[in-house]
């Protein structure tokens, strides 16, 4: 009954005329940009960041949240249309999408892919709904030792869960925790790592690192990979309708999907890419039709579709209720939001009632809009995909520019912003992973804030991480996360 | 003598630059007060594990995907200007110019030039179409962020 009650406050703060219009533009920029091969989530909310920074937080969110479950839905469309995902949750759906778009069957490809979405997205907020304020009652006994361990964690996982080395996931990670120490140490006015300069006294800002190493890498990248104007071929869209016998099929894999992709999306690390593998595999495993995977089997579109707007949800339950973001995405998403002057964690429930159940109630008017946008629109938003590329990425750039300017109004950032596109290139081109440097740009600074507070309430004593049960647990699922994939490597070896 | 591989030359490059930092670290002042934490541990924690790691990076094998693909020859043989290694040169240039003279020339004449210059660099022809596009854009950004948002951004050279 509470949560009913808190859902009704919450739809009292989505329904507001503006909270309205910013859901429609965040899911419809979301979807566009998300379509773009190469542009990501993180991308498209970096790009949010500076028109979010002026408003209302619980606005800011809410547009911020349309904005990346529109980017997960756009992917699937470039997924289908082009075999070109933009998202890499959604390459998943590539897998039985495109073969289905190639045999004329695009325009019920990208209507399943739309229902899957819509489900998997509204099953998963009433999952939010019950989950996070549990969760949200249990996190309020936590202390610095046990926020470092979560922090700890939170890291590990984002490292060992990612397909590129391990070492390079922890480089990338320390990294991004020396960026977020620069600066003038609030708790002793110390400078540090600030090289003489005052432009870095308040250290380096979040967004200058996240657009840099993201979005105006990708343009680089982009610039590398031929960047001209080669156009892909893009398949006829053909009829959006499903038979009822189509309908009976897909239902069983979304539904499934869509819990699966739930949990996934909560775990640290994981998120929308590995809960539509996970729900891509479990369907193929279950399905009588199995070997007709990868061949334009319709429950291939399904089962992905579903769990990766789920684990989109899911993924803002530890944001909201621990202030710990499980993926870069919402690291960048605590970024805005600390940026917008609200701190995310347990006591977020209480203090900014509007910001939690706003955005909550937002998420169900999102994801109508993302189905009643996107099924009839569908031909017409997917010819965003002509853009002549060289325009494209002229545009990206200018659009990075303005958001960096645009905070700071620091001609100094401007050339931060790109020396971090360099690196970022060096770091795709050298496959050092990128959500692990600004998860920990986001945790850098908490963590060791975290870190020193406990150790000032132990005087000293180390021992208070191993002490207290829930920082030990914690920590030795971080060392697992880390020593499981190096030991599965080493038996590998072992056995080859 | 064997040739380092690109793991090993970043791993001495890494330790390079976790050597720097610590040292950059033990000149970090300590407080007047006594502390149980200092504003110089989690630094030296830091930059001693990026040396360890980078210590394991010289160890590992580099895969695949850990070195830049090979350049397509059909790029490579364009003019060197048009080559995609100069594309990205000639973009980081393009953008620490508009950095610089953005506060002299203007956002909206910077950001145009910008724009237009680089897609007809990228090689884009219709440039009519381009102009439209990136004017229209950058007319828009710019009112919405002046008249909307009431962020400033500077007018240089135009009156407005």
């Amino acid at each position: 009954m509470e949560a009913l009650n808190n859902l009704m406050y919450g739809f009292g703060i989505a329904l507001e005329p503006m909270n309205i219009a910013y859901v429609f533009f965040g899911v419809f920029a979301g979807t566009i940009i998300g379509m773009l091969p190469g542009l990501g989530p993180i991308s498209a909310l970096a790009l949010m960041i500076p028109i979010t920074f002026a408003m209302e937080p619980s606005s800011g969110l809410i547009l911020m949240a349309g904005v990346y479950y529109g980017a997960i839905f756009g992917g699937s469309t470039s997924s289908i249309l082009l075999n070109a995902p933009g998202v890499a949750g959604t390459v998943a759906t590539s897998f039985d999408g495109y073969p289905m778009a190639k045999q004329g069957m695009a325009g019920k490809a990208l209507a399943i892919a739309a229902y899957a979405s819509f489900i998997g997205g509204t099953i998963s907020i009433v999952f939010l709904m019950l989950v996070a304020p549990l969760l949200s009652k249990v996190a309020v006994s936590f202390g610095p030792a046990e926020y470092f361990a979560l922090m700890v964690l939170g890291l590990t996982a984002v490292v060992s869960l990612s397909d590129k080395s391990l070492v390079k996931g922890l480089i990338a990670a320390v990294v991004g925790v020396m960026i977020s120490i620069m600066g003038i140490d609030l708790q002793t006015g110390t400078e540090r790592f600030t090289f003489g300069s005052a432009h870095l006294l308040d250290g380096i800002d979040f967004l200058v690192v996240a657009l840099g190493i993201f979005a105006l890498a990708e343009v680089f990248v982009m610039l590398l990979r031929g960047g001209g104007g080669k156009e892909q071929p893009r398949n006829a869209i053909g009829s959006l309708r499903l038979t009822r016998g189509e309908v009976k099929e897909i239902a069983g894999p979304i539904g499934r999907s869509s819990v699966l992709g739930f949990f996934t999306g909560v775990l640290p690390g994981a998120g929308a890419t590995i809960g539509s593998f996970l729900g891509y595999s479990m369907e193929k495993r279950l399905a009588k039709d199995g070997d007709t995977f990868g061949k334009g089997n319709i429950k291939g579109v399904a089962a992905p579709e579903s769990a990766n707007n789920a684990a989109c949800t899911g993924s803002f339950v530890p944001l909201l209720t621990l202030g710990v973001p499980g993926s870069g995405t919402t690291a960048v998403l605590l970024g805005a939001l600390l940026v917008m002057g609200v701190t995310p964690g347990p006591m977020m429930l209480e203090q900014r009632p509007d910001v939690f159940w706003g955005v909550i109630a937002s998420m169900y008017i999102g994801n109508i809009f993302l189905l009643v946008l996107n099924l009839p629109l569908i031909p017409l938003i997917a010819r965003i995909l002509d853009l002549p590329r060289p325009l494209l990425l002229s545009l990206i750039l200018i659009f990075c520019m303005i958001g960096v300017y645009g905070m700071s109004f620091s001609v100094f950032d401007l050339l931060l912003l790109l020396g971090f596109g360099l690196l970022g290139l060096g770091m795709r081109l050298f496959g050092f992973p990128a959500a692990p440097l600004i998860l920990a740009l986001i945790l850098g600074n908490i963590m060791e804030e975290s870190m020193r507070r406990a150790l000032q309430i132990s005087g000293g004593d180390w021992m208070i991480f191993v002490e207290k049960p829930i920082s030990l647990v914690l920590l030795v699922i971080a060392l697992l996360s880390l020593a499981l994939p190096l030991a599965r490597k080493a038996l590998q070896r072992a056995l080859a | 003598m064997t040739r380092l591989n690109s793991n090993q030359i970043l791993a001495l490059l890494l330790a390079l630059v976790a050597l720097g930092y610590l040292a950059m670290a033990w000149q970090i002042p300590a407080f007047p007060l006594p502390r149980p934490i200092d504003s110089d541990l989690f630094p030296k924690v830091l930059g001693f594990t990026l040396l360890g790691l980078s210590l394991l990076l010289f160890l590992e094998r580099p895969q695949a995907q850990d070195a830049p693909p090979a350049p397509d020859p059909e790029e490579q043989a364009r003019p060197l200007l048009l080559r995609p290694w100069s594309r990205v040169v000639v973009t980081a240039l393009a953008i620490a110019a508009y950095a610089l003279l953005l506060v002299p020339v203007g956002f909206v004449l910077a950001s145009t030039l910008l724009g237009v210059g680089l897609t007809a660099y990228y090689g884009y022809r219709r440039h009519g179409v381009n102009l439209a596009a990136i004017l229209g854009v950058v007319l828009a950004l710019y009112l919405t962020m002046t008249r909307v948002m009431d962020v400033y951004l500077p007018t240089g050279v135009l009156p407005f």
